[in-house]
């Protein structure tokens, strides 16, 4: 009730605020035409990158050193930090990389992300970026017709950097306008309260509207319109990169371990780094004013002084905290420790990634991996079979006729109580990450989804052959037990053979090559056409009744393979042009 | 530029470009050299081969390679 009044309430207060000060106006519609901007640009840079950043993110990271330097690169690249520690939460998840590089990029990305700050202070303010605000909308909304989807990144970066350019050139007329009612910078509080106060204020900004970037670009506007101190600016950048963790704790609150420890390591980074620049903030302020001369900027060009302080502080949090990345790693991963999962919750389906095409796929293909594997232990059971067995080099005619004992396997119940919520979560999934992808990702995320679909039929088909391989492999007629261990030697071919193409070793070709020979060999299998079993009912061998089981049986047996090699070719075929030669039929 | 030459490139800008199938053409008739390869080194090792479980497991894999070049070409 208290929600349902409080927050209209709340609501209508900011409206008539916005509505009755027009320079605020201006101010907040600055920042929220950034934040749009903010929004294209990182969307963008998904769709034009085409999954170029996850391949360099996944690639060199194998140093401390190669880490920072990426996360610094790519961040600065996409100015983002928020997309770096999201693809890295998903690579950790799909054990793609370490903790240890992970952090290393996360560190970077800090130092990469006070880029946009120099971006600001030295085209933002400088020239008149309105101007060229306009071309690049309207070039932005041209190239995002295009179907070709690198155009339609492209597109969305020039509109998000043309949206970034409006809103900044709102939010400095708007500051600038507000210098000749009001002087904010007047209310500022002198000493080390005032900078605890700015500090907390930064944090709260950036807490609010979710973007670091954006604090900064309200500060260095508010700076440059003279509406607060610089020793203010200073500590509110601060405060800016601490509400920046926060944003990344909410993130990983509802991720999973891997999640919780980056947004930890990065906690642990601000955290330290925010209290000794607090500490030392007067002394920090007069080391950029060495630098600053040092490199030739004017002491009294406070903006670019800022960009610099922003800069400093974070790569002295990196050189004092990189050299403890493996004590930290060490204490994250005996504070968050993995849940014991239920096996019927999905372990790769990481929320946090959803909205990224490329590790979305990945999750989507790891998890119906896991589906795979743990219908496989059904199946194999159900069979009366051992994995063990099947995937040693024995025989299997040999290994089928001395497995005769029945394993009590009850499929409903492993349907019901493991695969079934695992399958549902995969159609969850897939639905609601299609939503940014371009039409060659679709195609990959519904064969995937039809991939799930086939181990759940395969699932329910081999319920109804157990009950017969139960009944005719321990009776005592020869004749049809020995058809019944032809079916399981079939399925047990398949599935050994399955389990030799997956294997990493192998190259695409490779696997293309096993699983064409196995899809010939199971074409072979089909007692139906084979006349065997008319051959048997003609002899006396086995009852009318029995020939209509073994024919059904049949059915479902070569389905079933005919099915795993189609799972297996959308599983571990990657590429989609091999992928397309292997293809062939529905079931 | 003449106008049916500007029609042409707004025309292949807003549809897939020839440029992406020739990419695509190129990438098939790849992968159709690497499936020869694959033919020829199946057909070495059958020839090495004197174990006959194993003799015939790679003359099923030569059969579903050729089957593969078949395909690939067809495309």
């Amino acid at each position: 009730m208290l929600k349902k009044v409080t927050l209209p309430t709340l609501f209508l207060l900011f409206a008539y605020f916005i509505i009755s000060n027009d320079n605020a106006k201006v101010i907040i519609a600055g920042i929220a035409i950034f934040l749009v901007g903010m929004y294209f640009m990182e969307n963008g840079f998904k769709l034009f990158s085409g999954g170029t950043l996850e391949k360099i993110l996944e690639k060199s990271t194998n140093t401390i050193l190669k880490s920072l330097t990426t996360g610094f690169i790519a961040t600065s690249i996409v100015q983002s930090s928020s997309l770096t520690s999201i693809i890295m939460i998903s690579f950790l998840s799909a054990g793609l990389i370490e903790l240890t590089q992970a952090i290393g990029v996360i560190f970077g990305s800090n130092l990469g992300s006070t880029t946009t700050a120099w971006i600001i202070a030295y085209f933002g303010l400088k020239v008149k970026i309105s101007i060229y605000a306009m071309p690049m909308i309207i070039f932005g909304v041209v190239l995002r017709f295009s179907k070709e989807i690198k155009y339609k990144g492209l597109g969305d970066v020039l509109l998000g950097l043309g949206f970034i350019f409006l809103g900044i050139s709102y939010m400095k007329e708007g500051f600038e306008t507000l210098k000749d009612s009001i002087d904010l910078a007047a209310y500022s509080i002198e000493g080390y309260t005032g900078v605890l106060i700015y500090i907390i204020i930064g944090a709260i900004i950036t807490v609010i509207i979710q973007s670091s970037a954006a604090t900064m670009a309200i500060v260095i506007t508010a700076l440059a319109g003279g509406q607060i101190l610089y020793i203010s600016a200073l500590a509110l950048a601060v405060g800016a990169n601490l509400g920046t963790t926060i944003t990344a704790i909410m993130a990983a609150m509802t991720s999973n371990e891997n999640g919780k420890r980056l947004a930890a390591a990065h906690l642990i980074f601000n955290a330290i780094t925010g209290v000794l620049t607090f500490i030392f903030i007067y002394q920090l302020s007069s080391f950029v004013d060495v630098v600053a001369s040092f490199i030739g900027i004017e002491q009294n060009n406070y903006i670019l002084k800022l960009a610099l302080f922003h800069t400093i502080f974070n790569l002295i949090g990196i050189i004092i905290i990189s050299p403890f990345i493996f004590i930290i790693v060490k204490f994250l991963m005996t504070v968050f420790i993995p849940k014991v999962r239920s096996s019927s919750k999905p372990k790769f389906l990481n929320e946090s990634v959803i909205q990224i095409p490329e590790s979305a796929i990945f999750a989507l293909r790891n998890e119906t991996i896991n589906l795979y594997n743990k219908s496989l232990k059904a199946i194999i059971h159900a069979m009366n079979l051992h994995r063990e067995d099947i995937f040693s080099k024995k025989n299997i005619k040999d290994v089928i006729s001395v497995s005769n004992k029945r394993i009590d396997t009850n499929i409903d119940k492993i349907y019901n109580d493991k695969l079934k919520s695992l399958y549902s979560e995969i159609i969850r999934y897939t639905s609601l990450s299609q939503e940014p992808m371009n039409t060659q990702e679709r195609i990959v995320l519904g064969s995937l989804k039809s991939a799930a679909r086939k181990i759940i039929k395969s699932v329910k088909e081999i319920k109804e052959l157990q009950k017969n391989i139960n009944i005719f492999s321990r009776g005592k007629n020869t004749y049809i037990k020995e058809e019944y261990n032809y079916l399981r030697e079939q399925l047990a071919y398949t599935l050994r053979e399955i389990q030799i193409i997956r294997k990493d070793n192998l190259d695409e070709i490779d696997r293309l090559t096993k699983i064409e020979a196995l899809r010939i060999k199971i074409n072979k299998f089909d007692l139906i056409e084979n006349e065997k079993i008319d051959d048997l009912i003609r002899t006396n061998k086995i009852s009318a009744r029995m020939a209509t089981s073994l024919i059904n049986d049949s059915s479902f047996a070569t389905h079933i393979c005919i099915r795993f090699v189609e799972i297996a070719t959308i599983i571990w075929i990657k590429d989609e042009e091999i992928k397309e030669i292997g293809e062939e039929r529905e079931y | 530029m003449n106008i049916s030459k500007m029609i042409k490139k707004i025309d292949e800008f807003f549809t897939l470009s020839p440029k992406k199938q020739d990419v695509k053409k190129k990438k098939l008739l790849k992968i159709i050299e690497k499936l020869n390869d694959k033919k020829s080194t199946i057909q070495k090792e059958i020839k090495k081969s004197t174990e006959k479980k194993e003799k015939e497991k790679l003359k099923d894999e030569l059969a579903a390679v050729k089957e593969l070049i078949k395909k690939a070409s067809k495309n």
